[in-house]
């Protein structure tokens, strides 16, 4: 794994060593070839609320891009997990199915959701944001956006 | 001109299909069809877990000597008991019609049904936690969720409560706890016996107004009549209803409390540690009923109890300290509780 990069954005921390999903504010590691881990940034927790519940598909189901690896629950509000990558579910994270705040403390370590090995690396990583000066600049202007609309705190 | 709001009126439903119904015209929001306000009352008295509640917390052997059935939704909250004194409604819209944050878009489609039971004479408020409250008391379940690309809210209109049978078809092995929770149930959870037509009426309007849409007559699109047999199916397996696999068990050493929350801040629980046994209520995180079994604490029992009553849950191992080696039993029970979301 490469070594882990991290400024401060507008109070909220940001990881350069990975590659982001802009609308779904989840992450993708890539952890050895065709192999990632896979988290929620924590504007994207932020924006869930407090968290209550976590669960994801079992190992060894199939993943596609755009469709859930799980559900999240905060506030009985229970949505998707929605995957930035096709492949198939190589881990789930128990710790943080059973401490949810976990992803929140965390959300770039400890908190990551599941790992996967990726079925179509060349065709999808390229969609995800990966360069450190467009991550930067898309990771403040959704805070920006999300604090005008009042969907985060100033 | 503004965009619709298809109204849909159910009618009685049989347990399966109230749940089925709202569920399928979240697929047809998903697929392009026009947002909906829909509501049903259910034929038959059952019993519905959130969508990540354990299949154990539900009492299966009362359940099926008394003939209710037991349904898993696919939007949050607890397990609950539903019968025909409570109306249920269901707003289902695109999701891209509502905010990114969960907060703001569950107030943005809570906040209507409170107009709607304060224009038919309930003193409804909307509290911090999100729960539709008169004073102190929850007048209306809700749940939401995402359904591909819809998101739905329901709730419901609690005609009459049965606080009983609510409490009894959970599974709670602890008496003390049952009694607990029944009480509570009582204080905390109320009905608003109104008119229902004047209620659904009001709500037609208050969702109208507030969505800036133009509520209309509405029946289900060819898509959502496919997803009522699709789900009909799915909620019916035994697989959906043991609901999504929790690690749990397998990460978490020992011995965990059984809690159950009544209303937001609410909640009992049981625990046992070393032979030492603890029944407590919940509210706003002090301590504010406890029942205490410990066999070296013969004469000390009601001592320890009284010197719990208003203690803050955090401060309750060192209020037990003062009691020695049972004392400490009874704090590990207590720990075992996780107020987490509670």
């Amino acid at each position: 794994m490469a070594q882990e990069e991290r400024v401060i954005v507008a109070g909220f921390p940001l990881a350069l060593d990975r590659r982001y999903h802009a609308e779904t504010h989840m992450w993708v590691l890539l952890t050895g070839p065709s192999r990632a881990r896979i988290g929620m940034d924590p504007l994207g927790i932020e924006t869930s609320g407090t968290l209550a519940e976590l669960s994801f598909l079992p190992v060894g189901t199939k993943l596609t891009a755009g469709r859930p690896f799980g559900q999240l629950e905060a506030a009985k509000f229970v949505g998707p997990l929605v995957s930035p990558v096709s492949g198939a579910v190589l881990a789930v994270n128990d710790e943080v199915a059973v401490d949810v705040a976990l992803a929140e403390r965390d959300p770039y370590g400890a908190g990551w959701l599941i790992e996967a090995n990726l079925s179509d690396a060349a065709g999808e990583l390229p969609g995800l944001l990966a360069d450190t000066a467009e991550v930067i600049a898309w990771f403040a202007a959704k805070i920006a956006d999300y604090r005008r609309k009042g969907v985060i705190a100033q | 001109m503004a965009e619709p709001l298809r109204v849909i009126d159910f009618g009685c439903s049989q347990p399966l299909r109230s749940q089925t119904l709202w569920h399928a015209i979240g697929y047809g929001v998903s697929a392009g069809a026009a947002g909906a306000l829909s509501f049903t009352r259910p034929a038959a008295p059952y019993v519905c877990l959130g969508y990540h509640r354990g299949i154990d917390e539900v009492d299966h052997d009362y359940c099926q000597a008394n003939g209710l059935p037991v349904l898993r939704r696919m939007v949050g909250g607890g397990s609950v008991y539903l019968d025909a004194d409570q109306l249920f409604f269901q707003i289902c819209l695109p999701a891209r019609a509502v905010p990114a944050a969960r907060y703001h878009a569950l107030r943005m489609l809570l906040e209507p049904a409170v107009t709607a039971f304060r224009v038919v004479g309930v003193p409804a408020a909307l509290d911090d936690d999100l729960e539709i409250c008169v004073g102190d008391r929850k007048i209306c379940g809700h749940g939401a969720g995402q359904i591909e690309d819809a998101v739905v809210v329901c709730g419901n209109l609690i005609e009459r409560f049965d606080h009983k049978r609510a409490a009894r078809v959970l599974a709670l092995p602890d008496p003390a706890q049952r009694d607990q929770t029944l009480a509570l149930m009582r204080r905390f959870v109320a009905a608003t016996p109104v008119d229902p037509a004047a209620f659904q009426a009001a709500m037609i309007s208050a969702y109208a107004a507030a969505l800036g849409l133009s509520a209309v007559p509405g029946k289900l699109t060819g898509t959502e009549r496919s997803a009522v047999a699709d789900l009909d199916e799915k909620f019916s397996s035994d697989s959906w209803l043991v609901g999504p696999a929790h690690p749990v068990a397998a990460v978490r050493a020992g011995p965990r409390a059984r809690q159950v929350k009544v209303r937001a801040g609410v909640w009992t629980l049981a625990a046992a540690y070393d032979g030492a046994q603890v029944a407590a209520s919940v509210v706003r995180g002090t301590v504010d009923r406890v029942r205490l079994r410990d066999g070296e604490l013969n004469g000390s029992i009601h001592q320890a109890e009284r010197a719990l009553i208003g203690i803050p849950l955090h401060s309750v191992a060192q209020v037990l300290a003062g009691f020695g080696d049972p004392g400490r039993r009874l704090a590990a029970a207590f720990a075992s509780a996780d107020p987490g979301s509670f």
